[in-house]
């Protein structure tokens, strides 16, 4: 791969154990919940890596960790070759502007109290301090441009807006400080299907035009199949597999990204294992303390009758390239 | 279809009277459905299309105080039986230059005659799951406590030790794994998948004839989404279940569905069997169409990589346009109707024999 804008080489995010419920379920006595547990993927100028899996399993906290939105426990995370995990905030200020992210929550995420025309120039002020009256207003009307917005919405406050609209207004935010990289954290998951479309449409036309390079966390799989070049897919706090979007939506080798994508519901999940119809109720998240954290779940290791290195806490699966430019962390491929 | 439906709708209205700006939200606006025994309807829209308020106003729900409901809707168990009978008696509408300019509702009388109309049929003969279940269980009482108090209410299992065996049954037909366990757990304690089968157990616990699912899957994971359609699609080969599913997701309504309603701004703009509508979707109303192309998938995708969108926003229900209420984002308007669409409201009229569509293309 050509020189990568963003290397994460090992990242680990362990969160102290709360007391009380949270610690009985996750039968963790060691008082730390691995939220992210050495995640490495590296992302490319101009490309979307797309970060799937289900809720709890570390996506977010990996993009957020990402633009240093909280420290981590361990691993390194390069921006342009230089590592970014150790600087400090002044240090690290002039390269926020280039490292931008998308929040999932718009509400929280847009001031309410500030019209959009505040929101946005405030944006642009900390971009470029020099412009007068005249230029902020021609670069307000830029951005309302980009994202397809009218200008009457200006004096409007967030609330007053659609949820599309409001969108708009978040991506245009991020634009304001011309970033290189974005961390779009479910950028459409409140969205209804035919506005979902124009903000798909808006990201990908923007990427063309300023060559931006987006790593997009979602748990909508079919959406990230299409908007993605590569996918990485994340269990319980792992990536267990990386591949190019089509390889891994039509030709996935672990069997959690299998059962993912069969779990669609237009699809059967009894048609993709025959022999193995998924165990009824075992889908609660179980935390096993060693070996593959799928196997619990795990269609093959039922239909293999359970081996023991799937389960043996010395042996757990890493990543490893199966074929160029596909890796899998199973002990069993498919 | 047989001869008479369970349930049928007729020209439902649910408008909320907002006082700050001095109009009516019109969020059902003359729905006509019917239900036949044994199938399953899914009613599909985007938020605010009035799929929620259409089920929730046939079953009582709707108890904001600014609330109107017009219209007929008949449940035909044994014997017919008008479910909003009366309730026109309760509200005075205060008209100037023929819009209605306040809302003057007798709340008691209006909740009273609720109850008379539904007594006996909400929770007993057709039953509700809601889309969060967490908020729709009681907090304070445990998953069995409450699986029970269904049983007892309505069924003749009225001796709490046998009303305990078969809360337990129910747990185990929707595949909560060591139901007995389970059956001391709050709510709190069970993940979402789980706590959505809890809710499927306490609605079948009544043995209803119709069972309404408003958004059954939405905010649960992929893989547990798979689950809760696979215990929907169970309950209709199992138990024959009539079963209503409301939803704005395709893929589930596709998989579940017999026949599907197409909702937009508060009307169905199109319903008919479930294959025909979704594979020949260009014979039908653009909407559905236009819907159906804007998903995600790879082959809606066109050259350059881009999705159909539907341009514009999803209707203001406060300023209904004249006419259709699609006209704006349709994208197969053309001259020749074009005056028409602007000026006259479609009819749902039957296109092909089963389908129906709400659109001038097909009323030459």
């Amino acid at each position: 791969m050509a020189s990568p804008i963003l290397e994460v080489k090992g990242l680990s995010k362990h969160f102290a154990q709360r007391r009380g419920l949270l610690g009985l379920l996750s039968g963790n006595a060691g008082g730390t919940i691995p939220a992210v547990d050495g995640v490495s993927f590296a992302l490319a100028e101009h490309e979307t890596l797309g970060l799937v899996g289900e809720s709890g399993c570390g996506k977010t906290t990996t993009g957020k960790a990402i633009l240093k939105l909280m420290p981590v426990t361990a691993g390194e995370i390069r921006y342009r070759g230089q590592d970014i995990t150790s600087l400090s905030p002044g240090e690290f200020r002039p390269l926020r502007r280039e490292i931008q992210m998308i929040f999932q929550d718009l509400d929280a995420a847009l001031n309410p109290k500030m019209r959009i025309e505040s929101i946005l120039r405030e944006a642009i002020g900390l971009c470029e301090p020099e412009l007068d009256a005249d230029g902020l207003r021609r670069r307000t009307y830029e951005l309302l441009e980009l994202v397809n917005l009218k200008k009457n919405k200006l004096a409007n406050f967030p609330s007053e807006l659609s949820g599309g609209e409001k969108r708009r207004i978040g991506i245009a935010r991020v634009l304001a400080v011309r970033p290189k990289l974005i961390v779009a954290d479910e950028p459409t998951s409140a969205l209804d299907v035919s506005i979902q479309a124009q903000v798909i449409n808006l990201l990908r036309d923007l990427q063309g035009q300023f060559g931006l390079s987006y790593l997009f966390i979602s748990h909508d799989l079919p959406l990230v199949e299409l908007v993605s070049h590569r996918v990485a897919v994340m269990y319980l706090g792992q990536i267990v597999e990386l591949g190019s979007a089509p390889r891994i939506a039509h030709a996935p080798h672990h069997p959690y990204t299998s059962v993912l994508w069969s779990s669609l519901a237009e699809k059967r999940s009894r048609e993709a294992f025959p022999g193995a119809a998924p165990a009824w109720g075992v889908f609660d998240f179980e935390r096993p303390s060693g070996g593959c954290r799928f196997a619990p779940r795990c269609p093959v290791y039922a239909a293999r009758g359970k081996p023991a290195e799937c389960t043996d806490p010395h042996n757990t699966p890493r990543l490893r390239e199966i074929e160029p430019g596909h890796a899998v962390a199973c002990h069993f491929p498919l | 279809m047989s001869p008479t439906p369970l349930l049928r709708i007729e020209d439902l209205r649910t408008y909320f009277y907002s006082r700050a700006k001095q109009a009516f939200i019109r969020s059902v606006d003359g729905v006509d459905l019917e239900i036949a025994r044994g199938e399953t309807l899914g009613i599909v829209g985007e938020s605010g299309s009035g799929k929620s308020v259409t089920m929730h106003s046939t079953l009582g729900l709707i108890t904001a105080t600014p609330g109107v409901i017009s219209g007929r809707v008949v449940f035909h168990d044994e014997a017919p039986r008008d479910l909003l009978a009366g309730l026109d008696a309760c509200t005075r509408l205060e008209r100037r230059d023929g819009r209605i300019m306040s809302v003057e509702k007798d709340n008691r009388a209006w909740q009273k005659q609720v109850e008379r109309n539904l007594a006996g049929v909400r929770g007993g003969k057709i039953a509700m799951i809601f889309q969060n279940p967490k908020a729709a269980m009681n907090p304070y009482e445990t998953i069995g406590a409450q699986i029970s108090e269904a049983v007892r209410l309505h069924t003749a299992f009225k001796d709490p030790a046998a009303a305990r065996e078969r809360a337990l049954h129910w747990l185990e037909a929707v595949r909560i794994d060591s139901p007995r366990l389970r059956y001391d757990n709050y709510p709190y304690g069970l993940s979402g998948g789980m706590c959505q089968r809890a809710m499927v157990a306490m609605a079948l616990a009544a043995e209803p004839r119709m069972l309404i699912a408003d958004e059954p899957t939405t905010g649960l994971d992929a893989t547990i989404q798979a689950r809760i359609v696979e215990l929907l699609e169970e309950l209709k080969t199992r138990f024959g279940m009539t079963l209503v599913l409301i939803s704005h997701d395709i893929g589930v309504i596709a998989r579940l569905s017999d026949r599907i309603a197409v909702m937009y701004g508060g009307q169905v703009l199109e319903s008919g069997p479930a294959a025909m509508l979704l594979e020949q979707s260009e014979q039908g109303h653009p909407y559905t169409h236009a819907l159906l192309a804007s998903m995600p998938r790879a082959k809606n995708v066109k050259d350059g990589g881009r999705l159909p969108a539907i341009e514009g926003e999803v209707l203001d229900t406060i300023n209904v346009p004249r006419g259709c209420r699609f006209r704006e984002r349709c994208q197969r308007i053309h001259d020749g109707i074009r005056a028409r669409c602007a000026e006259q409201e479609p009819e749902l009229v039957e296109v092909t024999p089963g389908r129906r569509v709400r659109c001038w293309l097909y009323q030459a």
